[in-house]
């Protein structure tokens, strides 16, 4: 026994105190059985009442989404009222009879009416969605029977409408009922619609509104006897982008048919006024119901057109990265405007021989007409002389390797191979046979079109690196701001003015003067650019138009307005393909000036 | 320690165990009549099989002297407290709140857990100073830092019922020990002035159900449906409920909880008020009888966590209670032994060993 001499008197006080505890448990337990006698007891027959006769139904009314708008206030998505079957599984008395007409009426797979019940109480009052998405001559055979079939029921929902099947779909993104895994992280009801990709999924929480709803009074089989209160839902936010629609039509009118990227920015702030991704999915289809095979199709399409091309798809730059090779040279001094050589289409490293583009190479070239007609062999030598670390160093100031920090996800950073002296960054060591590689964009060097419009960004406007803007502001329905972004300036390359001139003078020659990127002009615009075309394979046959086309491009030359960069799969040549394309799309965003040009020629 | 003596076994607490069990077989009961899940009554069978689970964990917790707990209880404070943040890195989130942790098709809520290392700890923070039987001054510095910490990850996670659970137990035992008033006064008064900061970081789900306790029909479509829809059930059970077959209000799906928060309301509407005093005198049994253990008991460390266990079974009981009747605003705290859910059941059942360990070693 171990009494530790505890006095009596200690013993007493602990006593005391641990009942005057257990008194106010005691008191609190009365108040409880108080609360318990007035409600059954009490109240217990109104409330008795109450269970029997009033049963409370809820019928959730869906709020609209919110429109996303371009910069110029024209809608880039829509939504128009569409018919949804519900079913309501505490009404159907006989589910099975109920379940049988209803897919023969409607020709649905019963698998799917199944499967839409099992996950709720069969006692359920909540409607279950079943369909979106119902033609009018469905709606009316419904209707038509709708005493046979207790428990099923039409409403009238919003529903995301587009301009076409595609247009900016990996922009905007699909609209798709939650999913399983979804319900999972709390914040959603079954049944909501909620952004599964591109800026409706980013923005989604602004988009969703609050569903609002209804309750009925409902009797004790279940008919309604009255709405007892309605809650008006909350529309969505409305989303204003920097996209600019008619810019973004003309990209992907100018890509159809191919696979490939195009961006289209702002130099002067870093706003995305066009993005497209090709092969686009068509945004309807995967928003409402789906067959299995169907998502299947789209998912493993050997194109896939669920991956948005300009921020996902990792290509070498090809002699576009040339721009990087120059200002890094002109800048540190190992090259200058007056370096020459002759061209004879052929380079000798060690055992290795290195060709030029065109054969028999293009003769005396000075470090602006090796821009103009993308001269591999002066750039070898060039590459050589400047050294892998400084054009490594450019190449990062220019914002290749990382992402650009565009608002979309999942982008890819891109890769400048070369980490120091020794290494290429995948262990083996660097050897000089690499930095002839990379002085003309290929080898290992990886890089977004995203990436690629930032870069001639800063070439455009001297040295600013812009994150890439794509949502101007989203605003609530009473105006007020729910979210706004300004431009960012993430990174600035330093170059001396009279380099930056240099450059833009170059790039103007590879459009205006007859270089590689001559399909680009138009009269009266002064466009600047640079054509690529990377190599699929090493050392492949480009002749088999396995290579990707590259053109990126800004105008006016001197005083930019616009970036724009155009990367076509498999294309072939950059000046051949990506070049017209971006043509195009130049003739769309300065139509006035084109017209006003071709008006004072015919004149 | 390992060896079980007989004397041991002559001072096991049957009324303790037996009012454990009546509230755990009126659970069950209750558990099958709703039909939920799958198979029907399979929520019902998975709950017994938690209590064999936490039979198995009193028998564990009973073989061990507590005063070996307490000296652990260092330990086990940083492992708890470890457990908690590992909720916050690899933790699933349910309900939008990131309380369990997944091993395998198990989960684990941690929070439960720490309830009853939360009591070891204060065992051990009020006597390890001396070995008197005295509380020692300046301790409560320590203490308000042993019991913040868990607190706010508690907090964060978030499960405020939980964190809630921790004051009543943390002021019973304080009282228990003998805090003058004057101090006691005090930490309520940091308490409330603290009110507001805490409100900054309460859940937007969490302000609003305090709203709705304030004014019911704020959303009549979420929270506060739950509550009306409640007290429609626990009324309508009136004097002698309406057995299971007759209980229409609980089978319904208007309550998201019922078998898990909200099970006093199905168990209120079955058995009407007279089966509500058995349940409640059932819990009162339990709640008197650790009361008792703890005025009977004369070592500090087991005096402390008897009253603290005790104090755990009551305020949980009340808060949840009081909830579901309408006194109290909704905050998620599962009814001990009788709501559905693994973890709370097992650390009811480890909280029940403590009880009795204490309890047979009373006069070691």
């Amino acid at each position: 026994m171990d009494l530790t001499g505890e006095s009596t008197a200690r013993r007493e006080a602990w006593r005391r105190r641990v009942l005057s505890l257990a008194a106010a448990v005691g008191v609190a337990f009365v108040g409880l059985v108080g609360q318990l006698w007035y409600l059954q007891v009490l109240e217990g027959v109104k409330l008795q009442e109450l269970s029997e006769r009033n049963r409370i139904r809820i019928r959730p009314v869906a709020a609209p989404r919110g429109i996303l708008f371009d910069r110029n206030g024209l809608a880039l998505v829509d939504n128009r009222p569409a018919f949804t079957l519900s079913l309501i599984p505490r009404e159907m008395e006989d589910r099975d009879t109920v379940l049988a007409r209803l897919s023969v009426l409607l020709k649905l797979p019963m698998r799917e009416l199944e499967e839409a019940l099992v996950r709720v109480p069969p006692d359920s009052f909540r409607p279950v969605r079943v369909r979106r998405g119902l033609t009018l001559e469905e709606v009316t055979k419904v209707e038509e029977r709708k005493l046979e079939l207790p428990g099923v029921v039409v409403e009238v929902e919003p529903q995301r409408v587009y301009p076409t099947s595609t247009f900016a779909a990996h922009l905007l993104g699909y609209v798709r009922e939650v999913s399983d895994e979804q319900m999972k992280q709390g914040r959603y009801r079954r049944g909501d619609m909620i952004g599964q990709s591109g800026l409706e999924r980013l923005l989604d929480e602004h988009l969703r509104g609050r569903d609002g709803g209804e309750r009925i009074e409902v009797d004790a089989l279940g008919r309604p006897v009255q709405v007892m209160r309605r809650e008006e839902p909350d529309p969505g936010a409305q989303v204003i982008t920097t996209v600019d629609r008619r810019i973004q039509e003309a990209a992907e009118r100018a890509m159809a048919g191919r696979s490939g990227a195009v961006v289209v920015m702002d130099p002067r702030n870093g706003d995305v006024l066009a993005m497209t991704s090709s092969p686009a999915f068509a945004l309807d289809r995967l928003t409402g119901n789906l067959e299995k095979e169907e998502w299947l199709k789209v998912v493993r399409d050997p194109l896939t057109p669920l991956m948005n091309r300009a921020l996902q798809s990792q290509y070498a730059p090809g002699s576009v990265f040339k721009v990087v090779v120059a200002a890094a040279g002109l800048q540190e001094g190992s090259l200058t405007p007056m370096d020459r050589t002759y061209c004879n289409g052929e380079f000798h490293l060690g055992k290795w021989t290195f060709k030029d583009w065109k054969k028999g190479g293009h003769g005396h070239v000075d470090t602006r007409s090796a821009i103009v007609n993308s001269c591999n062999i002066f750039f070898y030598q060039s590459g050589l002389k400047v050294g892998p670390a400084a054009i490594a160093r450019y190449a990062r100031a220019f914002g290749l390797g990382s992402p650009t920090g565009v608002d979309l996800g999942g982008e890819k950073p891109g890769l400048v191979p070369f980490l120091d002296g020794r290494r290429r960054g995948d262990g083996r060591s660097w050897q000089s046979g690499d930095t002839v590689n990379m002085s003309i964009g290929q080898g290992r060097l990886l890089v977004t079109p995203m990436q690629v419009a930032r870069m001639m960004s800063a070439v455009a406007n001297g040295g600013v690196l812009w994150r890439p803007r794509l949502v101007q502001r989203v605003e609530r329905v009473d105006g007020t701001l729910a979210y706004s972004s300004s431009s960012k300036m993430t990174g600035r390359v330093d170059l001396s003015p009279v380099v930056w001139a240099f450059l833009r003078h170059a790039l103007s020659g590879v459009v205006n003067e007859g270089g590689t990127g001559a399909a680009a002009r138009i009269p009266g615009v002064e466009i600047a650019g640079k054509t690529g075309t990377a190599q699929s394979v090493a050392k492949s046959d480009s002749a088999k138009g396995q290579d990707h086309a590259w053109f990126a491009s800004f105008a006016p030359a001197h005083d930019a307005e616009v970036v724009v960069v155009v990367f076509v799969e498999r294309g072939g040549k950059g000046g051949q393909v990506a070049a017209p394309i971006a043509r195009q799309i130049y003739q769309a965003i300065f139509l006035e000036k084109v017209a006003m040009v071709s008006l004072g020629g015919d004149g | 320690m390992f060896r079980m003596d007989r004397r041991l076994l002559s001072n096991v607490d049957w009324p303790l165990l037996g009012a454990a069990f009546a509230i755990i077989l009126l659970g069950v009961v209750c558990l099958s009549s709703l039909g939920l899940g799958r198979g029907g009554t399979g929520l019902a069978w998975r709950q017994l099989m938690w209590v064999g689970v936490g039979v198995v964990a009193l028998l564990g917790v009973v073989t061990f002297d507590y005063r070996s707990f307490v000296r652990a209880a260092p330990g086990l404070y940083l492992l708890g407290v470890g457990l908690l943040v590992t909720v916050f890195v690899v933790g699933r989130a349910v309900s939008g709140a990131r309380r369990w942790i997944h091993f395998g098709p198990l989960t684990f809520q941690p929070s439960e857990l720490f309830k009853l290392i939360f009591i070891l700890t204060l065992a051990w923070a009020l006597t390890w100073r001396r070995e008197a039987q005295q509380t020692p001054r300046g301790a409560f510095g320590w203490i308000i830092l042993l019991v913040a910490v868990p607190f706010v990850l508690v907090v964060r996670q978030p499960d405020l019922g939980t964190a809630l659970v921790l004051l009543p137990v943390l002021g019973a035992v304080l009282v228990g020990v003998g805090v003058r008033l004057r101090i006691l006064g005090a930490l309520v008064a940091t308490g409330l002035a603290l009110m507001p900061l805490a409100w900054l970081t309460l859940k937007p789900y969490q302000r609003e159900r305090l709203f709705v306790y304030l004014d019911p029909f704020r959303d009549p479509l979420g929270t506060a449906y739950n509550v009306i829809q409640a007290k429609i059930a626990i009324g309508s059970g009136q004097l002698l409920g309406k057995g299971i077959s007759g209980a229409t209000q609980s089978r319904l799906a208007f309550l998201p909880e019922r078998h898990t928060d909200f099970i006093f309301a199905v168990f209120a509407e079955t058995w009407g008020f007279v089966g509500c005093l058995v349940l409640i005198l059932a819990y009162g049994v339990l709640i008197v009888r650790g009361f008792e253990i703890a005025v009977g008991t004369r070592e500090a460390r087991g005096r402390i966590i008897a009253l603290g266990v005790t104090a755990l079974f009551a305020a949980q009981t009340l808060i949840n209670l009081g909830m579901v009747t309408g006194l109290l605003p909704v905050v998620g705290i599962p009814l001990p032994l009788m709501s559905y859910g693994g973890s709370s059941m097992v650390v009811s059942f480890m909280a029940l060993g403590l009880l009795l360990s204490v309890r047979m070693r009373q006069f070691q």
